[in-house]
């Protein structure tokens, strides 16, 4: 998807940020994204998602992991709102306690991957010759597995935890985010103002950090809203794998593997695990949508 | 536009559901249909063909794992052991159902008074798949390619470890010598007597094969094995399946009653159960018990429960720290709530267990007090070892990745004691590598604090037991807790040496006391494994040992 996004985003991006010097740029962004009804579903379910987050301890009505053998399997009802799994946990408590462990992992590996992919990035696209060429083939080969698989690899040699789970899924999304500032840049690295900043005796570091990079983080940012979106996904996959979170942690991938053969005699035990991870990522993507909409130009008024 | 594609989307997808919720009602509908067609089904199955000259058909089973090598004699799991009773016999066999003893390629047998000579009478005119005969000197073959640790026939890579470990290992074997007197009398003569030993001589490992095939294929026998069992070796598909077809000559009249096997590994337990469902297979085993109501519900099908004779257990591995105090490992012992276990995971197919064999073994001591299961007690005990505080270090505990006969879901039971360990501080992180990784590691005793396995009696004797899962010989084999004891030891060389039964019986009671005391295990279930298959199946009778013949299966038309 990279590809064909990238081309279509970079261009005109550039040029709403020349504009940027007129007056409240951002409060007609903050206008735009508000007037996208789709997007601000997006906002809610992702505010919905986080703040259960936030106060999952305190609204938790049993320990999430706290076992009641004798109560396995009962469907949903006043005293379980969401059922129980087969070792008598309250599904409604470890789906509220899974958003605080899958937010946490969509987060930080997209903030992990960020950070990375765009130190790369600008290193590759602002010193270029041999450096841009051999960060661009470290990406390449990144980009030659299918992102599940690498991360899969990734776990089995670092051992299956929750943790190298977060590391794998940022690993894997590198070069999405290494490609992308490294194109803003190859592209900004021509314009006036940095031949100006050039021309005034800045050094590379200060063009970078405070001419190239504060004009490349628009699509860092939509980017790394799908991106959660992607990570969530990921994580709850590797989960479902057994190589992301360990029990007794409730994460939504391992609640749904747990409790697969289950589908048909309870399917309460799937069903909200699956409900969250397909709401939060939709979340995510409406509000990533919503934002590329809102900050690109080609794209508005369609 | 890309709103609108959005929109498209979701469209499509709520379309695909219904589509799909609708085809899953058309499936349900399109089976009486099918049923209607009792001609067409048959047509297709060879069997059905009465110039065939029977109407045997085809049994189709489904397991959760593939043999690991078709060579009986080097492979000690069940998987491959259970291929091996189609194609071999050993000397001596069990009854069907249990582990009595009875006669198979041996006809008759005599035992000198002192215990240390046995002459067997073989069975005449028996012959090996190849054409070649079955005789005393293929039966001193066998016994020389598994005793002599220089032999030609022992190829690279392989061990005869259920040799080694029956009748004992290079430095203390039981067997002196074999010879043939002549060529339907074998002799055997012992260095010291060995009580067990017939009960020995009839396990699958002991099969007798053919000396022709071992010499012409070589190494390749582990995947081309010839002997005289009800079935002939066909194809072996590896990880998918094993086909077996009749073998027409076999030695009991009438048998085999199928014209063929074919043999499957389906290693989920719902896909396998879903399968048997569909009628892709006749036959499963290692029914999960939460299938249980959905089996008992459909009148296709039917239950079958293999005689309960094994045991699964929490084992500690006591050269780590803190496990190698006794007082720590009891004190957790007090933290397992068996009994809920087995009502959660077992739908009362098990009953909960306080020694290392199962009751309906002889020389079972019930006078044991099982450690009950009490969480204010452990913690007492805890702190009593030194560990007020309980142990924060997380230990590494092991369960399985697999399911297995005595125990359809480790890491869900694991996940349980793992809950009650929390509640008296104490740590533990569940970790579940892959299954060779698993035995492998076990073994070595190394990444493991603390692990859940088990283990199905092979032979009907206690010594099956005792000896290979926790006598300090079997350190480095199947000793997974790396427990020496010297007077345990002492106590089980004697019972094996001893040929009185009722002497027997009191070693091994004293044996499990010393068992309970140490507490290197926490004996958990013993289950009843359940295997479920169509009603068209018809004479199949489960041996406790955990796999048995197909010879008297047959399939109703």
């Amino acid at each position: 998807m990279s590809d064909a996004f990238l081309k279509a985003e970079i261009r005109p991006s550039s040029d709403m940020m020349e504009r940027k010097a007129q007056p409240g740029p951002w409060r007609e962004a903050i206008r735009s994204f508000g007037r996208n009804k789709t997007a601000v579903v997006g906002l809610c379910l992702v505010l919905f998602f986080a703040l259960l987050a936030l106060v999952a301890p305190l609204i938790m009505p049993y320990d999430y992991k706290a076992q009641v053998l004798t109560d396995r399997l009962k469907p949903p009802s006043g005293d379980h709102w969401f059922g129980t799994d087969d070792l008598g946990r309250d599904i409604f408590s470890r789906v509220i306690y899974g958003a605080r462990i899958s937010l946490l992992v969509g987060l930080l590996s997209v903030a992990g991957s960020i950070v990375i992919g765009t130190l790369l990035g600008i290193i590759a696209g602002f010193y270029g010759k041999w450096v841009d060429m051999l960060i661009s083939r470290v990406f390449d080969i990144l980009l030659a597995f299918p992102g599940i698989l690498l991360a899969i690899a990734i776990v089995a040699i670092l051992g299956p935890s929750l943790q190298n789970a977060l590391y794998a899924i940022a690993i894997v999304n590198v070069p999405t985010y290494g490609r992308l500032v490294r194109s803003r840049v190859l592209s900004l690295r021509q314009e006036e103002f940095i031949t100006a900043a050039r021309a005034l005796g800045a050094n590379d570091g200060r063009i970078l950090f405070k001419h190239i990079l504060p004009n490349s983080l628009t699509p860092i940012i939509v980017q790394g809203t799908l991106g959660v979106a992607t990570a969530i996904i990921e994580a709850a996959g590797l989960g479902f794998l057994g190589l992301g979170a360990q029990p007794p942690d409730p994460e939504w991938g391992k609640m749904l593997s747990d409790s697969r053969q289950f589908i048909q005699t309870a399917p309460w035990t799937v069903i909200f695990p699956g409900l969250c991870i397909l709401l939060t990522s939709l979340g995510f993507n409406l509000m990533g949508d919503g934002l590329r909409d809102t900050f690109d130009p080609k794209m508005k008024g369609r | 536009m890309r709103k609108r594609m959005g929109w498209l989307f979701t469209l499509m997808l709520s379309l695909a559901l219904i589509l799909a919720a609708c085809g899953g009602g058309g499936s349900g509908t399109s089976e009486p249909e099918a049923s209607t067609k009792p001609g067409e089904a048959a047509s297709t199955e060879p069997a059905a063909d009465p110039a065939a000259g029977g109407s045997g058909g085809t049994l189709i089973v489904g397991r959760g794992g593939d043999s690991a090598a078709l060579d009986p004699a080097i492979v000690t799991d069940g998987e491959s052991l259970k291929i091996a009773q189609q194609v071999f016999d050993p000397l001596l066999a069990y009854k069907a159902g249990t582990t009595e003893v009875e006669p198979a390629l041996a006809e008759s047998w005599e035992i000198s008074d002192d215990g240390l000579t046995y002459t067997f009478k073989l069975r005449e005119g028996v012959k090996f798949h190849d054409g070649t005969d079955f005789n005393a000197d293929a039966v001193v073959f066998n016994f020389t390619r598994w005793n002599d640790t220089e032999s030609k026939f022992k190829f690279e890579g392989d061990s005869f470890d259920y040799y080694d470990s029956m009748f004992g290992p290079e430095e203390a074997r039981v067997i002196k010598s074999v010879t043939a007197s002549d060529p339907s009398t074998v002799v055997f003569v012992l260095n010291q007597p060995q009580a067990p030993f017939l009960q020995n001589l009839a396990m699958p490992p002991f099969s007798i094969a053919s000396p022709a095939a071992i010499e012409k294929s070589g190494a390749d026998f582990k995947a081309n094995p010839v002997g005289t069992g009800p079935f002939v070796f066909k194809e072996w598909k590896r990880s998918d399946s094993i086909t077996l077809e009749k073998n027409p000559e076999y030695w009991q009249e009438g048998l085999p009653k199928v014209d063929s096997v074919i043999v499957r590994s389906i290693p989920d337990n719902t896909a396998r159960f879903n399968a048997l469902q569909n009628g892709e297979i006749d036959m499963m085993e290692d029914l999960s018990p939460d299938d249980l109501a959905t089996l008992e519900s459909n009148p296709d099908l039917q239950k079958f429960n293999r005689p309960p004779f094994n045991v699964a257990y929490l084992g500690f591995n006591v050269t780590k720290k803190p496990f190698d105090d006794p007082k720590v490992r009891i004190a957790l012992s007090h933290a397992v709530d068996k009994q809920g276990i087995v009502d959660a995971f077992f739908a009362g197919q098990a009953e909960p267990a306080k020694n290392p064999i199962p009751p309906s073994l002889w020389g079972y001591n019930d006078t044991i007090e099982d450690y009950p299961y009490d969480l204010a007690q452990a913690k007492k005990l805890l702190a009593d070892a030194g560990y007020a505080n309980g142990i924060e270090q997380p230990l590494t505990f092991y369960a399985m990745p697999v399911s297995r006969p005595y125990m359809p879901d480790g890491r869900k039971v694991a996940e349980v004691i793992q809950a009650s360990f929390a509640e008296i501080g104490v740590t533990v992180n569940i970790e579940s590598p892959e299954w060779a990784t698993y035995l492998d590691d076990l073994s070595k005793g190394e990444k493991d604090d603390l692990f859940i396995i088990g283990w199905t009696g092979d032979n009907g004797d206690p010594d099956n037991f005792f000896y290979p899962l926790l006598d300090k010989d079997s350190i480095g084999g199947n000793n997974y807790s790396q427990y020496a004891s010297d007077p345990l030891h002492e106590v089980l060389v004697k019972a094996q040496q001893e040929t009185d039964q009722a002497e027997r019986t009191k070693l091994y009671e004293e044996a499990q006391v010393i068992v309970h005391d140490d507490a290197p295990w926490v004996p958990l279930v013993h289950s009843t494994p359940l295997l479920a298959a169509s009603k068209k199946v018809e004479g199949y009778v489960p041996s406790p040992t955990g796999s048995e013949p197909y010879a008297e299966i047959s399939i109703r038309q």
